[in-house]
């Protein structure tokens, strides 16, 4: 094998190892020249506290609003770029913050159900107007023929009377 | 966020794609449904990848508010180029891409100096508070301090572009060849930036061990 710290081009081995992404036959050949070979080894243990000190180094964490910033900076965005109609259709079916589907619909609902009770308490007084007109209509047609039963007797009785 | 599994997609488009990129991986696929207009998939591309690029990008530019606002450049680079993307190679590897781009763009237009806080001052990496719960003495955690202080300075030390190698290689374990499509350069070009910029932290941090 040949030596890491003197051709660049086998540094990878050294990395590897030290990251433990060397494949297991590479590893076995490798530390037999580790025993072999003090420069590599000293380089080995420099190599592992830098990797170790790195390790330590945590950032925090992201802020909270960092998605909502970012939706925003796209609805932003895209509001340059759309026209207005687009935008508000946009909101509504595919709003940049995703929410469930069914919330879509709960206006058209809403306005379903108030269509629904308005019909349901206009529809019957139209209906009972309508039928108490038509039947004052054939109680009028009824007194007038009732009229007419007792007028036809008193006109035709002078007329066998002679 | 509810998190919905991606369904099948009937586009054939997308499923001629999702074939391609089955082997890839699957933000790449989550990436496709974005380009199909589905947004929970970028929802959760967003969720998965959050963390690892603000981290990259704080360790670029050792400054807290500064990474979260070219993080947030990425990730509307990412979603402005939805339309036009094509899984030819990991998604991960097109993120690094952006995200190198974007702080080496910042590393070059000199804001370094501008932004950048005393590194003294900095208390806001998770290992401090980590370190704080644990309940250290006061000489431990001072050395501690001490000792990051050190390796965010030996970091900050290097060229930018053996930094984003290092940081890539180390915290995000991308491979060579991955870091080299991020940097725009070959695999030995890559492997010879890494060497160097370990040396140079070898060298800097030597006294650190134990």
């Amino acid at each position: 094998m040949n030596c890491p710290t003197k051709r660049n081009e086998d540094a990878e081995i050294l990395l590897d190892y030290c990251a433990r992404k060397l494949a297991p036959l590479q590893t076995a050949e490798f530390e037999i020249h580790l025993k072999q070979c003090p420069d590599c080894s000293r380089l080995v243990e420099a190599q592992k506290e830098v990797l170790a000190a790195l390790k330590a180094w945590t950032p925090g964490p992201v802020s909270a609003d960092f998605d909502a910033r970012l939706y925003a900076r796209i609805a932003a965005e895209e509001a340059q770029a759309a026209p207005a109609w687009r935008l508000w259709l946009r909101r509504i079916f595919q709003p940049p913050v995703p929410y469930p589907l069914w919330k879509s619909a709960v206006p058209l609902i809403a306005a379903c159900a108030v269509l629904a009770v308005a019909l349901s308490v206009r529809m019957p007084d139209s209906v009972d107007h309508r039928l108490r007109a038509d039947k004052v209509d054939i109680e009028q047609v009824e007194q007038t023929l009732e009229d007419f039963d007792i007028l036809t007797p008193a006109v035709q009785a002078p007329a066998g009377s002679m | 966020m509810a998190l919905i599994p991606a369904q099948p997609s009937a586009n054939p488009r997308v499923k001629k794609d999702m074939e391609a990129v089955a082997a890839l991986d699957r933000d790449a696929e989550l990436m496709l449904r974005v380009r199909e207009g589905d947004d929970i998939s970028f929802a959760l591309l967003l969720e998965r990848h959050r963390g690892p690029v603000v981290h990259f990008l704080y360790r670029m530019v050792q400054n807290p508010s500064v990474s979260e606002e070219l993080a947030q450049e990425v990730f509307l680079r990412v979603y402005r180029s939805r339309a036009t993307y094509e899984p030819t190679a990991k998604f991960t590897t097109w993120l690094f891409r952006i995200a190198t781009h974007v702080a080496l763009n910042w590393v070059r237009d000199g804001k370094k100096e501008k932004g950048q806080e005393s590194l003294d001052e900095q208390v806001v990496d998770g290992v401090d508070r980590q370190v704080r719960d644990r309940q250290p003495t006061i000489e431990q955690e001072m050395l501690h301090q001490v000792k990051m202080t050190e390796v965010r300075q030996a970091i900050d030390a290097l060229p930018a572009k053996q930094r984003a190698a290092v940081l890539m290689h180390k915290y995000e374990e991308l491979e060579y060849a991955q870091i080299a499509r991020a940097l725009n350069c070959s695999e030995s070009a890559v492997k010879s930036l890494l060497f160097r910029a370990y040396e140079a932290l070898r060298s800097r941090l030597a006294h650190m061990a134990g």
